[in-house]
């Protein structure tokens, strides 16, 4: 097709604000699902792809509309994953188009995450059309949010589209602009081929198929591709688009997007953000924005009845084949037995995979407190990389730690500044900047990531009732004054409950932390005492009490077995706390770390 | 041989608020029909009973059989009596007078072991009890008149609501009745009672375990041994049927609901008073769940009971623990001593006898 008829464009909205239900709508007026098809929110709906045979979920759907000045266009709606973990992923998704909906829901107004993938909209040159959604509801205020969202990209109130997703009202004027507004394609049809990887899947019988944009020139089933970064030879098994079911096309050209089969057997081995070319007729330069993507939060994962340790490798083996960001080798804690440290890209990755590993593959976890990587010089000059509280040298042989920062967003209504303030400062944070958007603030702050990766953004939600949104990306790294804060249950150390802390916050979380697991950990047979160390000095202690009371009241010969059944019952209950040395220790305990940021929290209980 | 019979005897006026035990109320008219099904249990298990060392009428309210009943019963098995045999009722002081206690005698009943729970107003009506502090009293004395080889008194502590005193003023009573047998349990809230219905919450284990403390201390001084977790006894005055239990030996339980363990097999019969009658019949066999005790499951029981007692564990008889490493920590630790074949609960193991069986046995 000729590129001039060709747009790719994507939309960039917040959870909940209506993407999908505007993505189905565009769908249904153009044809690519009859009536009669017509499910709920088709671009998301992965089980209902897999009911009906559809495994590959639409990531990047071709459809054709014929606009108002009788031409038929070929537009191809391409899919930014939804969250903050994933910057760099939406960052690629954008690089495959050339203009992108802006949509925003009329009674809520711009959220953090919006904020943030606008703005990588707009670095990567996209036409934003800006577009105000559910203009139905009664809490539309749609004036009031066009003209903050036309000031924040720069353009008249007038040109913000107000349209009902649901009831489908303004849908035509959206294609219509994504028609007028949003440049073709301007590739080289010619030249040596150059596609963008934006994102890959791995099917079962497929193997990984990877989505892409071609810049320039073409390929074609059967050519040898090269991915230009990793230089890794891939086949072009099979070729074609997605309407949303996958159709064969064959041949993808310059200006359009579409799906490749490779046969390869792990995401990871097509790293999305590379460029394809032809292996016989190589491009010069791959395109620019290609990023290794690294974990950034990381932590234990240990199977809670260590039989399953096998199963936990083949859930964590099978997960990666579709996950290229998760990173995973065998880690031994003295405490937990064998188990996996594992790195993610956030905190929300972090949480999908633990709950697939659970829900999916039916693994009852312990997850030891997420740590950052931490850089660090020693004495003797080495540059070493700790992403675990056991791997840090002894301080005397630490000339220097440095810790990653986050820059984040936070956008909140004016009466919950304070608050947000105030958990920033206790979190080690240095203020940036403030200003006003609608009747919110956006406040800016560099945080270190460690002091986000535990219950930051529960305290935030809790601290500005829901309403705060937040959205961060890596800021580089900084010198901090770091030490290991050791906790010893009857004078052992128990590394997984080891962290490092700044220096200065060492004394009131290692206090905290003993306060928190002596309410935690029942009693036992005998007094254990819990001290918190840094460095060899005890800086605080508490003690778990002796039993004093543990008798089965009454044995009759009636109910000698119940008696015996009521010990069994008693040692199952058992086998859910962790043996640490002669101490039993609920798996809370291990959660306790988690929350000790929230020093104004009196209770400290985890939402 | 068996020894050592139990007959289970369910009929009650009413259910106690913490009662899970089988009981059937409001069925009074089918005590003949009982009897009847009992004696026939009796006679089909008769070639298993040697001469018989304890026999134990428990309930239930063995007592609302009324004396004529218990003596058909005890007449069927004054044969089978070795010389100086125990033979022990549980009686509600509500339901005996003197002239109930004269022949119960008569009939060969040897003790009498009467449900006191408390002598507080307040916490006999937070468990449904129907007797009062004074017919208690009463009924002690009677049977004390009465001459039985010895008289027990039950007692309930850490009901929902008691307090230190009140428990202060229950020791001080049951020291003044004198009895030779005292058994004090701590109140368990069993699903399906009313007490657990009712959301009743049990007290915090410093609480129970202050009571807990001056109980064994005041009855102690007072001449009692605390011979089992929650069993006290003036010298002598042991209940022989108990410790058979607790020593693991075989038992025949007769009627509805009651549990046997002879030759490592343990089987209960049927718990429904109707379905109990319905099958006795001719040959007098219920129906019967059985559970096969592997040799495992024995030495585990064995250290479950033996360890109650205040008398050393034969760890010859009972087997060895699962886990003999722990032994050393455990009486370095003050909790128990072990020596020469024989293992102990110190006084402080005592009080955490459950914890302790947990660290030597592996009960799964």
């Amino acid at each position: 097709m000729q590129q001039d008829l060709i747009r790719n464009f994507c939309i960039i909205a917040h959870i909940d604000h209506g993407k999908s239900t505007l993505a189905d709508r565009i769908l249904q007026l153009t044809g690519a699902v009859t009536e009669r098809d017509m499910r709920e929110q088709i671009l998301d709906s992965m089980d209902l792809e897999r009911e009906r045979g559809i495994t590959i979920k639409a990531q990047a759907v071709r459809v054709f509309y014929t606009a108002a000045d009788g031409q038929t266009y070929q537009l191809n709606l391409i899919d930014t994953p939804g969250h903050v973990d994933f910057s760099y992923e939406v960052s690629r998704s954008l690089a495959a188009c050339e203009g992108a909906l802006l949509v925003v829901d009329a009674s809520q107004g711009i959220e953090a995450q919006t904020l943030a993938n606008t703005y990588l909209a707009i670095e990567g040159d996209l036409e934003l059309i800006p577009v105000l959604n559910k203009i139905d509801l009664p809490a539309a205020e749609p004036e009031l949010h066009a003209g903050a969202v036309a000031e924040l990209i720069g353009v008249d109130p007038s040109s913000v589209l107000r349209i009902s997703a649901k009831t489908g009202d303004g849908v035509t004027e959206v294609l219509e602009s994504i028609v007028d507004r949003i440049p073709p394609p301007h590739g080289d049809p010619d030249a040596p081929l150059r596609a963008l990887i934006f994102d890959s899947v791995y099917d079962q019988y497929r193997g990984v198929v990877a989505f892409v944009r071609v810049f320039d020139g073409s390929f074609a089933k059967g050519d040898r591709l090269v991915a230009m970064q990793t230089g890794r030879e891939v086949a072009a098994d099979e070729v074609g688009v997605m309407t949303p079911t996958m159709l064969s096309t064959g041949r993808l050209a310059a200006g359009e997007s579409g799906y490749l089969v490779t046969g390869l057997k792990a995401v990871g081995d097509l790293k999305v953000g590379d460029t394809l070319t032809v292996a016989r007729r190589p491009a010069a330069a791959p395109l620019a924005g290609y990023r290794e993507v690294k974990p950034m939060v990381f932590c234990g994962l240990f199977p809670l009845d260590a039989d399953d340790y096998p199963d936990l490798r083949d859930a964590l083996e099978k997960l990666s084949l579709n996950d290229a960001s998760l990173q995973w080798e065998p880690e031994t804690s003295q405490a937990l037995g064998f188990g996996f440290r594992c790195g993610f890209l956030g905190l929300l990755h972090m949480d999908i995979v633990r709950e697939r590993l659970e829900r999916e593959y039916d693994l009852e976890l312990l997850a030891t407190t997420p740590t950052v990587e931490y850089q660090l010089t020693t004495t003797g000059g080495d540059e070493l990389a700790v992403r675990s509280p056991v791997e840090l040298p002894p301080p005397t042989n630490i000339d220097s730690i440095r810790e990653p920062y986050v820059r984040c967003t936070i956008l909140v209504p004016t009466d919950g500044v304070g608050a947000v303030m105030q958990l920033c400062q206790e979190r080690r944070g240095q203020y940036v900047t403030m200003t006003p958007i609608e009747q919110r603030q956006q406040i800016v702050y560099d945080l270190p990531l460690a002091e986000i990766v535990t219950d930051f953004y529960d305290q935030l939600k809790s601290r500005t009732r829901g309403y705060a949104s937040l959205d961060y990306e890596l800021a580089g790294y900084r010198e901090s004054p770091l030490v290991k804060l050791d906790i010893l249950l009857a004078g052992e150390p128990v590394d997984a409950l080891s962290m490092i802390v700044h220096k200065d916050l060492a004394y009131g979380r290692g206090k905290a932390l003993v306060e928190r697991l002596r309410a935690t950990i029942p009693r036992q047979l005998f007094e254990v005492p819990i001290q918190a160390a840094v460095g060899g000095r005890i800086i605080a202690r508490e003690t778990i009490k002796a039993r004093r009371k543990d008798v089965l009241a009454k044995c009759y010969g009636g109910d000698i077995s119940r008696k015996r059944k009521l010990l069994e019952r008693q040692k199952e209950g058992k086998k859910r706390m962790k043996q640490v040395g002669s101490v039993e220790v609920p798996q809370e305990a291990f959660l306790s770390v988690l929350t000790l940021g929230s020093s104004s929290d009196g209770n400290g209980a985890r939402k | 041989m068996v020894r050592h019979l139990y007959v289970h005897l369910p009929f009650c006026a009413s259910r106690c608020g913490y009662c899970g035990f089988v009981v059937e109320v409001g069925a009074l008219d089918r005590r003949d029909a009982y009897l009847a099904a009992v004696r026939s249990e009796l006679a089909a298990e008769r070639d298993g009973l040697g001469s018989l060392e304890t026999v134990y009428l428990g309930g239930g309210t063995p007592t609302l059989m009324r004396p004529a009943r218990i003596a058909v019963l005890l007449d069927d098995l004054a044969p089978l009596l070795a010389d100086g045999a125990e033979v022990s009722i549980e009686a509600n002081p509500e339901t005996v007078d003197a002239a109930a206690f004269a022949q119960l005698r008569r009939a060969g009943v040897t003790r009498v072991s009467l449900g006191a729970q408390s002598f507080q107003p307040a916490l006999l009506g937070a468990l449904d009890r129907q007797a009062s502090p004074d017919q208690v009293r009463r009924a002690v004395a009677c049977a004390q008149a009465e001459g039985f080889g010895s008289v027990s008194v039950d007692l309930l502590f850490g009901v929902p609501g008691q307090t230190a005193a009140q428990l202060d003023a229950d020791l001080a009573e049951v020291l003044a009745l004198a009895v030779d047998h005292i058994s004090w349990y701590e109140l368990e809230i069993k699903p399906e009672t009313a007490l657990a219905r009712m959301g009743a919450r049990l007290p915090d284990e410093d609480w129970a375990a202050d009571a807990y403390e001056s109980i064994v201390a005041r009855l102690e001084s007072a001449g009692y041994r605390w011979y089992e977790t929650a069993n006290f006894a003036r010298p002598g005055r042991e209940c022989r049927h108990s410790l058979a239990y607790w020593s693991a030996r075989d038992y025949v339980g007769l009627g509805v609901g009651a549990v046997s363990t002879i030759d490592g097999v343990r089987r209960r019969n049927v718990a429904g008073l109707a379905a109990y009658l319905g099958q006795v019949g001719a040959d007098g066999v219920p129906a019967r769940a059985t559970e096969a005790l592997d040799a495992a499951t024995r030495r585990r029981e064995r250290w479950m009971l033996g360890l109650r007692l205040d008398r050393p564990l034969d760890t010859e008889w009972a087997g060895p623990p699962d886990h003999p490493e722990v032994i050393a920590r455990l009486e370095a630790g003050g909790l128990l001593t072990a020596a020469a074949g024989r293992v102990a609960l110190t006084r402080r193991g005592r009080f955490v006898q459950n914890a302790v069986l947990h660290e030597l046995m592996e009960y799964a």
